[in-house]
């Protein structure tokens, strides 16, 4: 492709680049910028990261938030796998139905299901709060998650599961050696992008927190209205540097798990390639 | 034979909704038999072999593997194994784990299912592959997985779904030889689907023709050839030459005198049994028909009454032998092989004749 080669087109490319990464580049230098209005640079210190560190509202934030972010990967995991099985065997048409209920959840804005299961949990006298958010949380990622597992699922020869049972293996065991094992990476995979949607989410967990519960980035959007100060960028880079190290363990457990013995190519690529 | 019968069905009868796979079937299959079902795709071949591994239940009937009713028995209590066509690898585990799979489940000891699977792997020379995923192996080597995954249970009876049916065609010849070779080896009862009748009479002992869920024939290879039971089995199992024709009635045992639309009164062997009067279907194989330049006077002098005049139609050579298409007439398209057939050319005139022995009479169809 000679196109690739077109000077423009390198251009737009650092652009787009540039347009992407300088604003994070911005964030992670002014977290350690002495002059607390980041107008300008007044020397390097490293005293917000201590500030945030020891700031009583933003631990109590990343506690909630993370419980939020594993209950809401666990819910949605149990239902999207659950959901996935049971498409699988279903009818033509009750599959149509159940993949428009997924992809509803994907396409319909946030707001709206916020907002519903706000009124929702408000009429039924369900309390706001941690629990609320999960629900709520799961509402979207189990949606997510389903996608994901069932397009490992359909790569899955049904025969390989009657082969296992023919070899001997219960139901149960059939599930636990054969749909499961070849599940698992799916399962990884989704359940690691619903812990980190869960993590950074604002509009749903401010729906449903009520007075009580508002993980971190509530916490943060709280912060922000009173002061700008470069403990936030702290932050910021704290939770970026949380979150890609999580995505390079679960690319690592990927490569022992499945890619390890097929050569270089193989952990990156199978993860992201299915 | 119902003795020591490995397999038996009962007016075994599978039905999907409207649809009947399978009708009333009686089958034996014997102990240390390679036995296989062909027929034409969605014959009920595949079925049967699935109700006999218990994916499929029947809707009527009975299953009995050694002596034991497994009727109602789900896949994991049948001692039986399959071989899918698909092979069915797992694809999460390497050669060594596919095919200790069955023995893990069967909570064999440690030492003795090392042994087991070591001596499975080595059976099908797959040595040096353990540690290999299936996803790394030839289509031929997964083949062998699949095999050694179900021999290495020893099995009562191993059935076969097409193995052989995703592979190309030489490693398919050679295959077929192993596959001979190993149930030999083994001794264990094979079932065997497939759709290719060659490869079902190259290595079977007893071979079943199934077409719309029944029966046709079950029988040693060159009898169900020679001797076919159906004009629907005469046509599956290799080319065959069909003449229409009404019998006259029977001459002594298994001969008879049957009146060939457009050729006359003629002799041919037949099941017994036979009414006088039945429509019947003359079937010569195109090995049994002799070509011969009508213009040979020497020849002329021997030709027997009866024998028919057609004109070439074209002539393939295969190697080994030649296929000689022929139009006669009213009697429509006609095929001879053979290495001895005369030289002849297309638009050629000649006559055709064959021996009383190799005609054989079939009851017409009725439907």
């Amino acid at each position: 492709m000679s196109f690739r080669r077109h000077p423009v087109a390198g251009a737009l490319a650092l652009v787009v680049i540039g347009y992407l990464w300088i604003p994070i580049l911005a964030v992670a230098v002014n977290s350690f910028n002495r002059s607390s209005l980041m107008v300008r640079w007044g020397g390097s210190t490293a005293h917000w990261y201590s500030l945030a560190f020891h700031d009583h509202n933003v631990r109590a934030g990343l506690v909630t938030t993370l419980e939020i972010a594993i209950g809401s990967t666990l819910l949605s995991l149990v239902i999207a796998v659950s959901g996935s099985l049971w498409w699988r065997r279903a009818s033509p048409r009750a599959r149509a139905v159940y993949d428009a209920l997924v992809y509803a959840r994907i396409v319909l804005p946030e707001v709206v299901f916020a907002t519903a299961l706000f009124f929702l949990f408000l009429k039924s006298h369900f309390p706001l709060g941690i629990v609320a958010i999960i629900i709520g949380h799961s509402v979207w990622n189990s949606a997510y998650a389903a996608v994901i597992i069932q397009a490992r699922l359909i790569g899955l020869d049904p025969a390989v599961e009657e082969a296992a049972s023919d070899l001997g293996a219960t139901p149960w065991r059939v599930f636990r050696r054969v749909t499961f094992a070849a599940l698992l990476p799916a399962i990884i995979a989704s359940g690691l992008l619903t812990f980190t949607f869960s993590f950074d989410d604002v509009v749903t967990s401010y729906f449903l927190g009520g007075n009580s519960s508002s993980p971190l980035p509530i916490v943060l959007f709280g912060m922000i209205r009173f002061r700008i100060t470069p403990e936030i960028n702290a932050i910021g880079v704290m939770v970026m540097l949380f979150t890609v190290t999580l995505m390079c363990a679960a690319v690592a457990v990927f490569a022992i798990m499945g890619g390890a013995r097929r050569g270089r190519r193989g952990a990156f690529a199978e993860f992201y390639g299915q | 034979m119902t003795g020591d019968a490995t397999v038996q069905l009962r007016q075994v009868e599978k039905r999907f909704g409207d649809l009947i796979a399978v009708r009333s079937l009686d089958l034996q299959v014997a102990a240390g038999e390679f036995f296989s079902i062909i027929g034409p795709s969605g014959c009920g071949k595949t079925t049967t072999l699935r109700m006999i591994a218990g994916f499929e239940r029947p809707t009527a009937g009975l299953i009995e593997i050694v002596g034991r009713d497994v009727t109602h028995l789900p896949p994991y209590r049948r001692p039986v194994n399959t071989v899918f066509q698909s092979y069915a690898l797992f694809p999460h585990l390497d050669v060594l784990e596919n095919v200790a799979f069955g023995l893990r489940e069967a909570r064999t000891p440690r030492a003795e299912l090392r042994r087991r699977v070591g001596e499975a792997i080595s059976l099908v020379q797959l040595d040096g592959r353990e540690q290999a995923r299936p996803k790394q192996l030839s289509g031929g080597q997964q083949q062998r997985v699949a095999l050694a995954r179900a021999l290495v249970n020893r099995p009562e009876v191993l059935l076969l779904d097409e193995p052989l049916g995703a592979l190309d065609l030489k490693l398919r010849k050679e295959m077929q030889t192993q596959l001979k070779d190993l149930q030999r080896e083994v001794g264990i009862t094979f079932i065997y689907v497939t759709h290719d009748q060659e490869e079902a009479f190259s290595m079977s002992d007893r071979v079943a023709v199934m077409e719309q869920g029944l029966l046709e024939q079950v029988g040693r290879p060159e009898e169900v050839y020679r001797r076919p039971a159906t004009p629907f089995v005469a046509d599956f199992v290799g080319l065959a030459n069909r003449l229409s024709g009404r019998l006259v009635g029977p001459t002594s045992g298994d001969r008879y005198e049957v009146e060939i639309e457009g050729i006359g009164r003629r002799l041919a062997d037949g099941p017994p049994g036979l009414a006088a009067g039945t429509p019947v279907t003359v079937v010569i194989r195109p090995e049994d028909l002799h070509v011969e330049p009508a213009g040979d006077s020497a020849s002329d002098a021997v030709a027997t009454a009866g024998s028919v005049a057609a004109t070439v139609v074209d002539v393939a050579f295969l190697g080994a032998h030649r296929t000689v298409r022929l139009n006669a007439g009213s009697l429509g398209q006609l095929n001879a092989v053979g290495r001895g057939q005369a030289m002849v050319a297309p638009e050629d005139t000649v006559r055709l004749s064959w021996k009383d022995d190799d005609a054989w009479v079939v009851p017409a169809a009725s439907g």
